[in-house]
């Protein structure tokens, strides 16, 4: 413990004398970079995931017998490196592709990381991502969903999360159930913010939608920080369709909920893709007038006796809120690295690298609720997954598929009263 | 139905870029100073609004009037501190001053108030009105009445007052102002304590049916130049007509052409005036 | 003997010169170049900005237009991305020759605006334009495929690419300011209407300036694109992006040969290192100090750093008066 308190409280100043920073590497600590956008636009998400992931170091540092079999969780530190502990270095993306680039290369040549994570937005983690393949530092992507990330044919870049097609299948096929109950899913109406996530989600939507034969009704882009969505919303009424898929950022999903009310308009079926819709603050501002909105995750915070529960709890004492699918998918997404440093037995990056070439987890040893982690040539993991989970009162709760669900869908969208 | 709905939606929206524009009016057109960190005052104003409401469970009755003398005091402040001594350098000293100040101010915000965006409860002032299938917000037109009014004081105070034409002489010429015996300095002071307050009753009220977030001053910014130039600097009417013409016509697009592509109409038409009137609507040529 | 006054430029770029070369720290050296490439820009900006007094918020245009110029070759045509430059620094000239005449109308802060909302709608135009990677942006070379790709891992080739190009520039500003050019754009910027009635061709040469201020802008947008191998219509046509070079400018010392440089040899390094100190605190602490620094000089030095040190700039004195 001593050793890795004093490898955090002594970064800042490695980060401006290198010369010092070999003394800390003394140490057997197991130093792995973080880049997030702890300020800018996705401040609200990336400061979460920077708590999460304190908390998942926590965890694979000191004993957590009641969290096994979670990974690394019922040991002290990592075992097969003699029980060395893991030190996180952040770096601040402030939004911006060319200053995440900037971090990557401070986190390789300056603070001698031998892994990396990050980075939030899918444009600062393709430029950080590049920076590490340059250097041969493997590089764990829990968050970013923009698909060309692992189009790139890149060795060393690895991504647990699920992306935009998974996603889309994820949605259709709900739809597809749903409709089964005799409620109308044939028009989809898209929403979606007109930055690289949102883009890159809608267009798997609609070419998922496509190759199973379904035309999506209305496609709206629209602009995250513009002031008003009102015109949007009147757009939404007139075309009047079964269903409408939220890919938008938090304050955006803010005002539509409030637009809605204010124009009187409950669509049957709402669905939010995570972000927005998953932020505690999008809950607590709004959630009395979404009621029944839809969104993704792949973490539920399930029974009282499971991992996910305890660790829910854990996060909770710590920052007052709960976990949502964001933080939890970037804590798994660290698990599976410190896994793989556990399992290569080594700090070298190139067998780190061929332990998550290796990696094969199963469900039951995750915090979150894909089907395992195993990644194809790209790095793509392969079992991602995720459930859909529905708004009801002042928390979500998982509706669907059946077999994982606690509560019943409600459908239609209620809104408010 | 939905043309007219649209009309109203844009003059609510309209009234709203009027609202948070007019401190920047007075300020920029007063003195000729380009207040880069005047989202940042609204900001400041809606965390005011919030904290009021959140800790002292006071409505806006109280808490606008409080972020008025709040933002009056901060306005003063940093006229001495700052805007004082940069005024006697170029322009682009007054930028990079406001500049900084803008990342001080919405750092600090974030550093004390958490990046997590918060939400004054929709049922404060929450009522909607519903004429004849118009549905218009409550909130939304409690915003545009005050921007109507916060407008006509302004040009009153300017066009009417002793005060008002000892403002604008310190505006013309300072010099030629400090010859006839109006000391300069107090008059810009006040001018920028009025400009702050008036940002501070836009942003009590904006934050009645807005996010608040350090980083939301961002959104209205670029907008609220564009206003401010497009009405003719230091003409108070003009950028409230402005503000109304631009609200109207980004409903309109963002309708028709899709909202992504409606500030591609806003400011095309803005460069387009200024090719036909390149001081602005209402300016002085 | 060569008088002290002309032998001190040329001892700065040597030092500039040597400089990276003493460190082996790889992030240092990176920094250099980011400080190089960001005075470019800033120098670029200075012709138009700081000695005609047309204060440009649209020159992200410039940029956008070069970085784009250069990925796209890439992306769409396989091309190394340095080859986009020269087609960047073609299609700025068609754009200064296009926006140059409407907005040089305009005066003050109208003419402010006024590009500022030209260089908005550049953006938005790119981010619905498909070809161009719309809002997901565009991507450079994942490996180097030839020497040809200036794909490094070092960051030194950079720094010395950026280096010619900034001599070049200030060599080219250097003359410019000696000659009739430089006279009547000093002229333009301290009344417009005063040169006018002396006869200075006020229109034609702000369209030069703006040419050469443009056309080095989109250099520098290229070399970045280069560099970096990541554009989106943010990080290309972004308001920041011209913000900053304002900002730069301003706080070195506009209209002075090194006023730029200056500028972004403290503000560049001063970004990255309160990003490196203060960042992975997640506090926002690395902006407020960098907005505190910034507005300290400006406070203090109205006129820019140029103003603290007249051998920067031998007018200083009149400059900020």
């Amino acid at each position: 413990m001593s050793i890795s308190r004093r490898g955090v409280l002594a970064w800042p100043a490695l980060a401006v004398l290198p010369a010092l920073s070999k003394h800390a590497m003394a140490a057997e600590t197991v130093r792995i970079g973080y880049i997030e956008a702890l300020t800018g636009n996705a401040a609200a998400a990336g400061q979460s995931i920077k708590q999460a992931a304190e908390l998942a170091v926590e965890i694979i540092n000191t004993p957590h017998p009641d969290l096994a079999p979670l990974t690394l969780a019922g040991t002290a530190g990592l075992p097969n490196l003699g029980g060395a502990q893991v030190a996180l270095t952040w770096a601040d993306n402030q939004g911006s592709p060319a200053v995440a680039a900037s971090d990557a290369l401070r986190l390789i040549t300056q603070d001698h990381v031998i892994a990396m994570c990050g980075a939030y937005q899918s444009s600062c983690t393709l430029t950080s991502s590049a920076v590490a393949e340059r250097y041969g530092i493997p590089y764990l992507a829990g968050e970013s969903a923009a698909a060309n990330l692992t189009e790139r044919g890149y060795k060393w870049f690895f991504r647990t999360t699920p992306y935009g097609p998974d996603f889309a299948k994820l949605y259709l096929d709900f739809l597809a159930d749903v409709a089964k109950g005799g409620l109308a899913t044939g028009r989809i109406a898209v929403v979606h913010e007109n930055t690289d996530y949102g883009t890159s989600v809608a267009d798997s939507m609609v070419s998922t939608a496509a190759s199973r034969g379904i035309k999506i009704a209305q496609r709206i882009a629209y602009n995250a920080n513009g002031t008003d969505v009102s015109p949007q919303v009147l757009e939404l009424k007139k075309g009047n369709p079964d269903v409408i898929i939220f890919i938008s950022y938090t304050s955006d999903s803010i005002l539509y909920l409030k637009t809605m009310k204010t124009l009187d308009y409950r669509p049957p079926i709402v669905i939010g893709d995570d972000s927005g819709f998953s932020d505690p603050s999008f809950i607590k501002a709004v959630g009395p007038i979404a009621q029944g909105a839809l969104n993704r995750s792949a973490f539920v915070p399930g029974k009282p006796d499971s991992i996910t529960y305890k660790i829910n709890a854990l996060f909770k004492k710590r920052t007052g809120r709960d976990m949502d699918d964001t933080t939890a998918r970037s804590m798994q997404g660290l698990f599976v690295l410190c896994d793989a440093i556990n399992r290569a037995g080594s700090t070298k990056p190139e067998a780190i690298r061929e332990a998550l070439v290796k990696t094969d987890l199963p469900a039951s040893q995750l915090l979150i609720g894909y089907k395992g982690v195993k990644f194809n040539a790209q790095g793509q993991n392969i079992l991602a997954y995720s459930l859909m989970i529905q708004l009801q009162g002042e928390s979500y709760v998982p509706v669907w598929p059946a077999d994982q669900a606690s509560a019943k869908l409600e459908l239609p969208f209620k809104g408010w009263t | 139905m939905i043309l007219l709905q649209l009309v109203s939606d844009g003059l609510q929206l309209g009234a709203v870029y009027a609202l948070f524009s007019s401190g920047l009016t007075l300020i920029w057109g007063m003195m000729n100073v380009m207040n880069f960190a005047h989202g940042q005052f609204v900001m400041l104003a809606m965390y005011v609004a919030f904290f009021c409401f959140t800790l002292l469970k006071v409505g806006p009755a109280f808490f606008v009037p409080l972020a008025a003398v709040g933002l009056f005091g901060f306005g003063v402040v940093v006229y001495l501190l700052l805007v004082r001594h940069v005024m006697r350098g170029p322009m682009l000293a007054q930028i990079i001053s406001t500049f900084g100040l803008a990342l001080v101010l919405q750092y600090s915000a974030l550093w004390a108030f958490s990046a997590n965006f918060v939400s004054l409860p929709t049922t404060l002032v929450g009522g909607v009105y519903d004429l004849g299938g118009v549905r218009l917000s409550a909130a939304r037109l409690l915003a545009g009445a005050t921007a109507i009014a916060l407008t006509a004081g302004m040009h009153l105070l300017l066009t009417r007052t002793d005060l008002g034409s000892r403002m604008l002489a310190v505006s013309e010429d300072r010099v030629a102002a400090a010859l006839v015996g109006i000391r300069p300095d107090p008059m810009q002071a006040l001018a920028w304590g009025l400009g702050a307050a008036a940002t501070g009753v836009a942003g009590g009220l904006i934050a009645l049916f807005f996010y608040v977030s350090p980083d939301v001053g961002n959104s209205f910014t670029l907008l609220a130049f564009v206003t401010v130039c497009l009405g003719g600097f230091g003409s108070v009417p003009g950028a409230l007509l402005a503000g109304l013409v631009i609200g109207v016509v980004e409903s309109f697009s963002a309708y028709w052409l899709g909202p992504a592509t409606k500030d591609v109409v806003v400011y095309g038409l803005f460069v387009a005036l200024l090719w036909v009137r390149p001081q602005g609507m209402f300016g002085r040529a | 003997m060569i008088p002290l006054r002309r032998a001190w430029p040329v001892a700065v770029l040597v030092i500039l010169a040597i400089a990276p070369f003493l460190t082996a720290n790889p992030f240092y050296q990176r920094v250099a170049a980011l400080v190089v490439l960001a005075a470019i820009s800033a120098s670029a900006w200075n012709v138009i900005g700081g000695y005609a007094g047309q204060i440009s918020f649209g020159h992200s245009i410039y940029f956008g237009i070069g970085a784009y110029a250069s990925l796209l070759l890439f992306g769409r045509f396989g091309l190394p991305p340095i080859a986009g430059a020269p087609l960047g620094i073609v299609a700025s000239f068609v754009v200064s020759l296009i926006i140059g005449p409407p907005t040089f109308r305009l005066r003050g802060h109208y003419f402010s605006m006024g590009t500022f909302a030209i260089a908005a709608l550049a953006e938005i135009l790119v981010v619905n334009w498909k070809f161009a990677g719309g809002a997901i942006g565009l991507m450079g070379p994942a490996m180097p495929r030839s020497l040809a790709d200036l794909l490094f891992r070092n960051s030194l080739p950079y720094y010395a690419i950026f280096l010619a190009v900034l001599a070049l520039l200030l060599a080219l500003t250097h003359l410019m300011q000696r000659s009739r050019m430089g006279f009547y754009l000093r002229a333009i910027g301290a009344g417009e209407r005063a040169a006018e009635s002396l006869g200075v061709p006020v229109q034609r040469y702000k369209l030069y300036a703006l040419l050469i201020s443009g056309a080095f802008t989109a250099l520098a947008g290229s070399l970045y694109a280069v560099m970096i191998g990541f554009v989106d219509p943010e990080s290309g046509f972004g308001i920041l992006i011209s913000v900053n070079m304002v900002v730069i400018a301003a706080l070195g010392g506009v209209g002075t040969l090194f006023g730029p440089l200056a500028g972004a040899i403290i503000l560049v390094p001063l970004q990255e290192t309160t990003n490196a100190l203060l960042g992975g605190s997640g506090t926002g602490a690395a902006y407020v100090a960098y907005g505190l620094i910034i507005m300290l000089i400006a406070r203090f030095s109205p006129g820019g750093l140029a103003e603290l040190w007249p051998l920067i700039n031998r007018n200083g004195r009149r400059r900020a008066a």
